[in-house]
Formats: C-alpha cells, sequence, structure tokens
C-alpha cells in the first residue's frame, strides 16, 4: 500500500518537476541561460520540486476556498431573504450532490493514470484504490477549515461543520459505488468528463434547486437539512465496502484511459478540423482578381464566417448599446449631466473595449492555421516582394474588418456627447471618433505586425515563442491598465492618436526591414 | 551547375549537429541522402532552405564557373508531410502560383495540362484541398515545387507514406525531372535510395561523404553503407 503511493506520488511529482522545467525553457532569456541539461541539474529539480508541492497544497485548499467564496457564500448573498445558516447548508447540501458525480476522481480519465496503469502497468487495483483513498482524504482536509470557518459564521453549529467533509466523501463514495455496480451488471465505464445528457440535465435541476428556492425565500428546515447531510455517512460507508472488493479496476481504466489515449493524439488534429470547419465549401465562391489579390480575396470569402459575421455582429450590438443610452437620455433627461461628464473623461476606458473587440488574433490565428501554415514551406512564398505586398494586402483587410464596430463606437459616442449635453469645443467631435478609429487601426497593425515579426508557430502548429506570449500578455496588461486612467478627451485623444500613427509609422519600417527574414515557420 | 556547400556547421546548444559540411553537388543527378536518426537530415534541409540559419559556412551555386547566391526561388523543398492551402481548391492554388510565378515559367502549359501531368483526376481538380487525399495532396505538393523547375530540389522523405501506386508515379517523375537541376533525396529505406539514386551520400559525424559504389554488386553496397552507418553512435 505505502509502496505504491510513494511510486504513484514520485511519478506524478517527476512529470510535474519536468513540466514546471519545461516551462522556465520556454521563457526568453531564461530559457537561453538555462543549460540543455537542465533536467539534470540538481538545484533546479530541488526548486521544481518545491514548486510542485507547493502545487499539491494550493490544490487542496485555494480551490476549496474558491469555491466557498463564490459558489456558496458569494452566490448566498443573494438570496438574503433566508436565514443564512440554513441558505448556506441548502446550497452547499445540493452542489455536493453535483460534485459526487461531476467530481469523482475515480472516473477521471488523467495523465497520472495514463502513465501509471497503462505505460508502467502498476496493479491497477491499488493504484486506483491509493490514490482515490487519497483523493477524499483531500477532500476531507480540504473541505473542513472552510466548512468550520464559513459555516460557524453563519451559526451552522460546530458539529455539524465537523460533519459535512466527511458527508461530502460520503456522497462521492456513495455514487462510486453505485457506478462501479453499474459497471459489473451492465458493462457502462463512467467518464466524468464526457457526461451524458441525463447528468446535464440532473445537473441543471440540481442547480436551480439549488439556487431558486433560497433566492425567494424557501430553504430546507435545519433537521432535515441535517438528516439529508449526514444520510452519506452510512451510506459511504456501505459504499466503502464495495468499492474496495471491487474486482474490475483494471478493465474499467483501460476503458477509460484508451479513450483518454485517442483524445491526447487527437488534439491537434482536433485544432486542425476546428480551424479547417471555418472554410466555407460554398462553390459560388470565385474571384476574379490576381495573385495575391486573388489569394486574398478567396480567403476573406472563405472565411467570412469568422472574419466579418462576428464583426458585423460586434458592431450591430454597439449600435444597439449607443441607441439604448440615446434613448434613455431622451426618456430621462436628468441623466445626461452625469453622461456627459462620463463621455468626456472616460475615452481611455475605450481603449480596452476596443482591445475586447478587434478581431486582429483571430484573423492572425485563420491566416496561419489555414493558409500560411501551408504556404510558408513552399520557397516561391517567402520571397521578401511577396511577404511585403501579403502584409500590405492583410493589412487593408483587418483594418476594414477593425474599422467597421470602431466607426459605429465613435459616431454613437460623439452622438451621445452632443445629445447629453454637447461640449464648448466641437473639436471634441472631432477627437473623439478619429482616436477611437486611431485605436483600430493600432490593434489591426499590432496584431498583424507582431505576427510578421514573431510568427509564433511551427509547422505542427504549435506556438513556440515564448516572446509572442509575453507580447500579447503586456498587450492585454496595458489596455486594462488605461481602464483605470480618467482623462478629458482631447487630452487623451490627441495623446492617442499621437501614439497610434507613430506605432502605426515603426511598425511598418520594422516589418518592411525585418520580416522577410522573420516571416518564416518556426523550427 | 553545380551546388557547392563549403563549410556549413550548425549547433543545438552543446550539441554540434552539423560540424563541417564540404560537399559539391553536380547537376543532373539524384543524390539519395541516408543517415541514421538524428543525424541532421532535416536541420541540413532547413539551412539549406533558410528556414534556420547556420552558424557558419556558406553555400551558392556556381553555373558556368560564376558563383552566385542561392535564391529563394532557386529551392524546392517537398515535406515529408505534404502541406497545402486548405481552403483553395487544387485549381486555384495552381492558378494563385502561377499568376506570381508566370514571368520566371519557361513554356508554361495550360492548368489541365499540369493536371494531366500528375494525373490528378478532372473530378478532383476543383474539390477544396483540405477534402484532397494524403497522395493528392502529395502530388499537389510535388507539381507547385516542380512547376518552377528550380535549380535545387530538396525532398525529405516524400515517398514514404504513399501508397504503391502513386510512390511509382512520382519514382518516374523525379527520374524525368532530374536534367538541368540537383535533386537531393533524404530517405531511411535503402532500396529506394539504390533504385532512385545515382549518387548515395551519408550524413555522419555532422559531415557529408559519399559511399563509392565501384564495382560492389548491391548486397555488398548495402553493407558497406549500413557498415559506415554504424559507425555513428546515435540512438
Amino acid at each position: 500500500m505505502l509502496k505504491t503511493l510513494r511510486l504513484s506520488f514520485s511519478l506524478k511529482n517527476t512529470y510535474r518537476v519536468n513540466g514546471i522545467l519545461h516551462s522556465l525553457k520556454q521563457i526568453p532569456l531564461l530559457g537561453r541561460l538555462l543549460p540543455a541539461a537542465l533536467y539534470q541539474v540538481r538545484g533546479l529539480k530541488i526548486f521544481a520540486n518545491v514548486l510542485s508541492i507547493l502545487w499539491e497544497f494550493v490544490s487542496i485548499f485555494l480551490f476549496k476556498c474558491i469555491y466557498f467564496l463564490t459558489m456558496v457564500c458569494g452566490l448566498g448573498v443573494l438570496c438574503r431573504s433566508a436565514p443564512s445558516q440554513l441558505t448556506f447548508l441548502h446550497i452547499l447540501l445540493f452542489l455536493t450532490l453535483i460534485g459526487s458525480y461531476m467530481n469523482t476522481s475515480l472516473f477521471d480519465p488523467t495523465r497520472d493514470k495514463y502513465y501509471a496503469m497503462i505505460l508502467m502497468r502498476m496493479n491497477a487495483r491499488s493504484y486506483t484504490l491509493v490514490n482515490y483513498g487519497y483523493a477524499l482524504l483531500k477532500t476531507v482536509v480540504g473541505f473542513l477549515p472552510f466548512t468550520i470557518l464559513f459555516g460557524l459564521d453563519r451559526g451552522v453549529p460546530l458539529w455539524l461543520c465537523l460533519m459535512i467533509p466527511f458527508c461530502v466523501a460520503g456522497a462521492k463514495l456513495t455514487v462510486a459505488a453505485y457506478s462501479l455496480r453499474d459497471y459489473e451488471k451492465n458493462g457502462y465505464v463512467r467518464n466524468e468528463n464526457k457526461l451524458q445528457k441525463f447528468a446535464w440535465l440532473l445537473t441543471g435541476v440540481l442547480l436551480a434547486l439549488a439556487y431558486i428556492p433560497p433566492a425567494v425565500g424557501v430553504v430546507l428546515p435545519l433537521e432535515i437539512s441535517a438528516v439529508l447531510w449526514l444520510v452519506w455517512i452510512p451510506a459511504g460507508i456501505v459504499s466503502l465496502r464495495r468499492v474496495v472488493t471491487f474486482r474490475y479496476y483494471r478493465e474499467i481504466n483501460q476503458e477509460l484511459l484508451a479513450q483518454m489515449f485517442i483524445q491526447m493524439d487527437t488534439v491537434k488534429k482536433a485544432a486542425k478540423t476546428a480551424s479547417e470547419k471555418a472554410i466555407s465549401a460554398d462553390a459560388s465562391i470565385t474571384s476574379r482578381k490576381k495573385g495575391f489579390e486573388y489569394l486574398n480575396e478567396l480567403f476573406i470569402k472563405r472565411h467570412r464566417k469568422i472574419l466579418w459575421k462576428s464583426t458585423t455582429r460586434i458592431a450591430g450590438i454597439c449600435a444597439i448599446l449607443s441607441g439604448g443610452v440615446l434613448l434613455l437620455m431622451l426618456l430621462s433627461p436628468g441623466t445626461k449631466a452625469d453622461i456627459n461628464q462620463m463621455v468626456m473623461t472616460w475615452l481611455p476606458y475605450f481603449a480596452f473595449i476596443m482591445y475586447m473587440i478587434n478581431r486582429g488574433t483571430s484573423f492572425t490565428q485563420a491566416l496561419f492555421m489555414n493558409c500560411d501554415h501551408s504556404l510558408l514551406t513552399y520557397s516561391f512564398y517567402k520571397q521578401p516582394g511577396f511577404v511585403l505586398k501579403l502584409f500590405q494586402i492583410r493589412l487593408r483587410e483587418i483594418m476594414k474588418i477593425n474599422a467597421v464596430p470602431a466607426l459605429v463606437i465613435g459616431v454613437g459616442l460623439s452622438l451621445i456627447l452632443y445629445v447629453s449635453g454637447g461640449t464648448d469645443n466641437p473639436l471634441n467631435y472631432v477627437v473623439l471618433l478619429v482616436s477611437v478609429l486611431a485605436m483600430s487601426l493600432f490593434f489591426s497593425i499590432h496584431y498583424l505586425t507582431v505576427y510578421f515579426l514573431l510568427q509564433p508557430y511551427t509547422a505542427g502548429t504549435e506556438m513556440k515563442s515564448g516572446t509572442y506570449r509575453i507580447v500579447m500578455i503586456l498587450t492585454y496588461a496595458a489596455c486594462y491598465a488605461l481602464m483605470n486612467l480618467r482623462l478629458p478627451i482631447l487630452v487623451f485623444g490627441a495623446a492617442c492618436i499621437a501614439f497610434c500613427v507613430l506605432y502605426s509609422i515603426v511598425a511598418c519600417i520594422l516589418v518592411y526591414k525585418f520580416a522577410p527574414k522573420t516571416f518564416r515557420l518556426r523550427t | 551547375m553545380r551546388f557547392i556547400i563549403e563549410h556549413l556547421s550548425k549547433r543545438f546548444e552543446q550539441k554540434e549537429v552539423l560540424k563541417d559540411i564540404d560537399f559539391t553537388f553536380q547537376e543532373g543527378k539524384i543524390y539519395g541522402l541516408l543517415g541514421r536518426n538524428g543525424a541532421g537530415k532535416t536541420t541540413l534541409f532547413n539551412c539549406l532552405n533558410r528556414d534556420i540559419k547556420a552558424d557558419g559556412g556558406a553555400f551558392f551555386l556556381e553555373e558556368n564557373g560564376v558563383g552566385r547566391e542561392v535564391a529563394a526561388e532557386d529551392i524546392g523543398y517537398v515535406l515529408s508531410t505534404p502541406t497545402v492551402p486548405e481552403f483553395l481548391t487544387g485549381r486555384e492554388f495552381l492558378k494563385f502560383f502561377l499568376d506570381i510565378n508566370g514571368s520566371s515559367i519557361e513554356n508554361p502549359k495550360s492548368l489541365d495540362e499540369y493536371f494531366d501531368m500528375m494525373s490528378i483526376m478532372p473530378e478532383d481538380r476543383d474539390k477544396l484541398l483540405k477534402d484532397y487525399s494524403h497522395g493528392m495532396k502529395n502530388k499537389m505538393q510535388m507539381l507547385i515545387n516542380i512547376i518552377a523547375q528550380p535549380k535545387i530540389l530538396l525532398l525529405d522523405e516524400p515517398l514514404t507514406s504513399l501508397d504503391v501506386v502513386v510512390a511509382e508515379e512520382m519514382k518516374q517523375l523525379l527520374r524525368s525531372l532530374k536534367e538541368g537541376r540537383i535533386t537531393i533525396f533524404s530517405t531511411h529505406i535503402m532500396d529506394l535510395a539504390l533504385d532512385l539514386c545515382d549518387e548515395i551520400v551519408l550524413l555522419s559525424h555532422g559531415e557529408l561523404e559519399v559511399v563509392e559504389k565501384s564495382n560492389l554488386d548491391n548486397q555488398e553496397f548495402k553493407e558497406k553503407i549500413i557498415a559506415a552507418l554504424k559507425e555513428e553512435t546515435y540512438a
């Protein structure tokens, strides 16, 4: 028993540690400093081991904490009409029922299990039982502090707080035992990641039972609640016997993990088919153009679904929202002053909105997956003149795509500004419209430039550039930070326009200088 | 015409994959490039195709005694897994290619003549490439790579996953194409190399060397090649 536990831990730990070392190697600069033989370096190994153990603790407590803060207490706050003690027990009970079949650990096809039981041929029964026991222990230990902390705070009796973690484990055990019996009888192997329709329906019903009655002030009385909780303890004890004596763990796991193995193999294929699905099969699509314009027109037309449909939808939503605000001001003129104030100072906020709605990432991704991924393997495609020609054409296209919602937002904002009382300086209208357009131009150029300069994918469509990831994160962080900025339209607008224009010029120069060399498949 | 590689080297961190490649390829020949797994065949191709930067050395084309830089359009590189732009039909891909390369192609043919040459059936020509079979994608890739008549044709394990009929068609095609260019063909299948190639070149210890056939029969020649490759200690 102990040996199995030790072995399965060291196996899990080994690949976790290697995983950590591998991701360290992906970080630019740092990766270059690390030796190729980093998997041998003792110091690094110890460091990664510490991280790995920390992660184990985090996984015991942190997720439970988040679970209590959001699902149980967070949403529970909405149900103020019922006593908080009963609401807490009520919601937690129904969520536990859902967890008992959605989060079993026994029927979760994981990599650890695959490595241990299939590749290493460990004894399936003892491996499963030891790890299942450990998972249940983690559940109890992880739940205990939070049931006490949050439970006592809401006036749940201490004895019940102490019992609840065991009830949760009991519920899980009962469902596990039932599923094992189902296998013995019908040969059906459950996979908790592939629930059947019935299970989804049940989840919907249980979720509704968890939140709707408390929201309208109806909760289970303490006695009934306590009984419904405690019943899982004897049920769990009875089930434990079945789980321990069950004889077909190898069969079950082999079937469960066989599906998983196929999945691992097909993840890449799935990404490929997903991007191929975006290609329109409409045979009437043709083009009369020539050369790269021909290629581009066919690409845009056959990818209309992911490029233009979503951008027109976003533009439509923006139009409706602007219309809504205009209507609000007409119906209750008292809001005008506030809205005017907002529009005058909230322009930086729109940097983030423009970030969210721009189609840059999906455009470059589709470009790579369905077009450049293959064409970059042909040398004619990589001739410097052609790379630049392609950049021009694509920049034009992505600018068009992003400009539609930007135009709607710009016009909408100007209208809102006008209706809400206007401004002393008519230049504000112009700056408003132009700066929103400039932002859309910025995002168009930004994504395409980064794509042409860093081209992060390999021929196997694997993302391989740490720098690319970091640039993406920085873009997000910068836009997010701008949200907290409150500046008058003229100040921010002028700065924004200047920045966007400058950036665009620099970006184009960089592309012209470097893209013919950098626009390649990663190896 | 000769294709000359001088002291080409490439290392990945500590590992010296290409040590000192020094070799001259002659026009009109098919070279079979043999090497153990991990010997660096793909790395060599990637360096020649400028997909990765070599650490040192040079390579150039010599025509009529005058050396010149190898341009992108001089090289055709056929990968083992065929990659074609899925959103185009076979005909559109070919038309696009001819549109942008038209001026540099000597006596261009009509689209259908090219398809006929590769025995791609009329009913398949207007299908999206994503719906092509593996063999057809391979033919399409080969077609695009040979239309422009590149001076150097690099083929990385091109016939291994094709059915016997297509593989035979491709072999015939390669033989018919060898005049006026240098074909370098990497493979693990010795019989294929012996059948198709005029010279056998080994990549071992990061260097290229010719295995002389002299007056050996096929069996003895094979044994000689294996003996030479066994010296290499790659796994």
